[in-house]
């Protein structure tokens, strides 16, 4: 198991974001969902070890966070996307995609290459020269994107991920979250339903800091059947018996 | 697709499938390559990481334009310094060397922090290159031009002590409260009250550099101020 949480919890103050959440997972797209504040930034980033834990046991690729060696080792198999991705204006595309690879302890010899295959992944090929600055909302997540699959990571967390990409991008997003999904434990955590119908193999729904499902989406799907709650597709009616039954 | 192979005669036979992707990929890491230049190359080397080398090479006040700025502090000091007679180069050096461990290292001026903590270079390891970069050059920025002035040796290196010790301050407050600037109000507010105390005292401007018994209380307040900033990069609590 690649991610293994036993009874994690994350307190601010008198507040549990994350309240007592147990769960494995493998190599497989793992959707997060969850309404605004259920806790889902603050799982992800607790599994992207800049946010410890306040109890319970993680273990990542293996390995105890806690610790600076084993905590090394993690982040250079790690790809992180953070909600809210600070970029720097003046670097090109190609070199803040290169500053991470740096960053991520990758050989400096396999860097270039590394960079150019995610920067075409992530269909910014002909914006690899530009400054930061100059580029859309959606062309900084692409970037953001890129430099999170730059190490060919083990363990991908994506925190909202979609967000500003147009409806092409975001199927061809999909397309390649399901390729990445095939040798490595992606978590994508997002409040688009149809994002995790497309492209999860597995997710689970946080609220109050809790999971209150986990499941394939067929069988969100099933929850939502008959149930008479709220949603314009299937999967929204599945997300929203499942809150409701959790409430 | 198919590429070029060896001809073998007017009527050549299949040549092998060639991944146009691969190659592109190839040519593309050719002509994006960023090529360092010799100060991150001679870093890379001395620290044995490249990744510690970028994160010193784009510190922003080791920056050509924050460089800049300091030398023209620096000689505006030596000029008034032949002008009046006061050493104002020893009072300037720690003053300008405080605003850039300020904006050395921190989240108050890193934008993509949270992803940089993320990854396997230790961001205390970073925090101490770049102090280590900025202080060393200030601290040879500040002696050329305080031996450019001809003063004493107790005013030339008096202000060493007193440097550590505004750094230690300003890096301390700017990573306290997550911001650069109260970084360097803090450094310059700090050595501002110790000149004029010292002066206030012994009845001299320069006393704050030049009397030995300071030396002691500087050390010590630049070593509680280098632990706060310690303790504040740890690995932080469970909850806050």
């Amino acid at each position: 198991m690649n991610i293994e949480l036993d009874d994690l919890t994350r307190r601010f103050g008198k507040t549990y974001a994350v309240a007592g959440v147990t769960m494995e997972a493998g190599p497989g797209v793992f959707g997060l969902l969850g309404p605004n504040g259920a806790g889902k930034t603050s799982l992800l980033r607790m599994m992207a070890t800049v946010l410890p834990p306040t109890s319970g046991r993680l273990q990542l690729l293996g390995r105890d966070p806690g610790s600076y060696g084993p905590r090394r080792e993690i982040r250079r198999r790690l790809g992180y996307l953070p909600q809210n991705l600070g970029y720097y204006p003046g670097f090109t595309v190609v070199e803040f995609v290169e500053y991470f690879a740096l960053l991520k302890d990758m050989p400096p010899g396999q860097v270039p290459r590394a960079v150019a295959r995610a920067v075409e992944q992530v269909g910014l090929g002909d914006k690899a020269r530009a400054k930061l600055r100059t580029l859309s909302g959606g062309m900084l997540r692409r970037a953001g994107i890129a430099q999170a699959i730059v190490n060919d990571p083990e363990l991908l967390l994506l925190d909202e991920p979609t967000a500003g990409l147009d409806p092409e991008q975001r199927v061809s997003f999909r397309a390649m979250l399901r390729g990445l999904g095939e040798h490595a434990t992606v978590v994508v955590s997002t409040h688009l339903v149809e994002d995790v119908g497309a492209a999860c193999s597995q997710v689970s729904l946080m609220d109050a800091g809790k999971i209150v499902f986990h499941g394939t989406p067929a069988e969100l799907v099933a929850r939502g059947e008959g149930s008479g709650a709220a949603g314009d597709a299937p999967l929204e009616r599945g997300y929203s018996a499942a809150l409701a039954a959790a409430r | 697709m198919t590429g070029a192979g060896p001809n073998p005669g007017p009527f050549p036979g299949p040549v092998p499938d060639v991944d146009l992707s691969r190659v592109w990929t190839g040519v593309a890491a050719e002509v994006w390559r960023r090529r360092p230049g010799r100060a991150e190359r001679l870093a890379a080397w001395l620290l044995r990481s490249p990744g510690l080398a970028r994160a010193l090479v784009i510190t922003p006040s080791l920056l050509l334009g924050w460089l800049i700025a300091t030398v023209v502090v620096l000689a505006a000091g030596v000029i008034a310094t032949w002008g009046t007679g006061t050493p104002y180069v020893a009072l300037f050096a720690p003053a300008v060397a405080g605003a850039g461990i300020a904006y050395a290292y921190g989240p108050g001026l890193d934008p993509a922090w949270e992803l940089a903590q993320s990854t396997a270079v230790s961001g205390r390891m970073v925090l101490l290159v770049r102090a280590l970069a900025v202080f060393g050059l200030n601290a040879a920025a500040g002696l050329v031009a305080s031996a450019a002035t001809g003063a004493a040796a107790a005013v030339t290196f008096g202000w060493l002590v007193p440097m550590t010790a505004v750094c230690a301050l300003a890096l301390a407050t700017a990573t306290v409260t997550r911001s650069a600037n109260a970084g360097v109000a803090a450094g310059l507010s700090g050595w501002v009250i110790a000149v004029l105390a010292g002066r206030a005292i012994a009845g001299q401007l320069t006393a704050a550099i030049t009397d030995s018994a300071l030396l002691l209380p500087y050390l010590l307040f630049a070593a509680v101020c280098g632990a706060i900033a310690w303790y504040v990069t740890r690995i932080p609590r469970g909850a806050s």
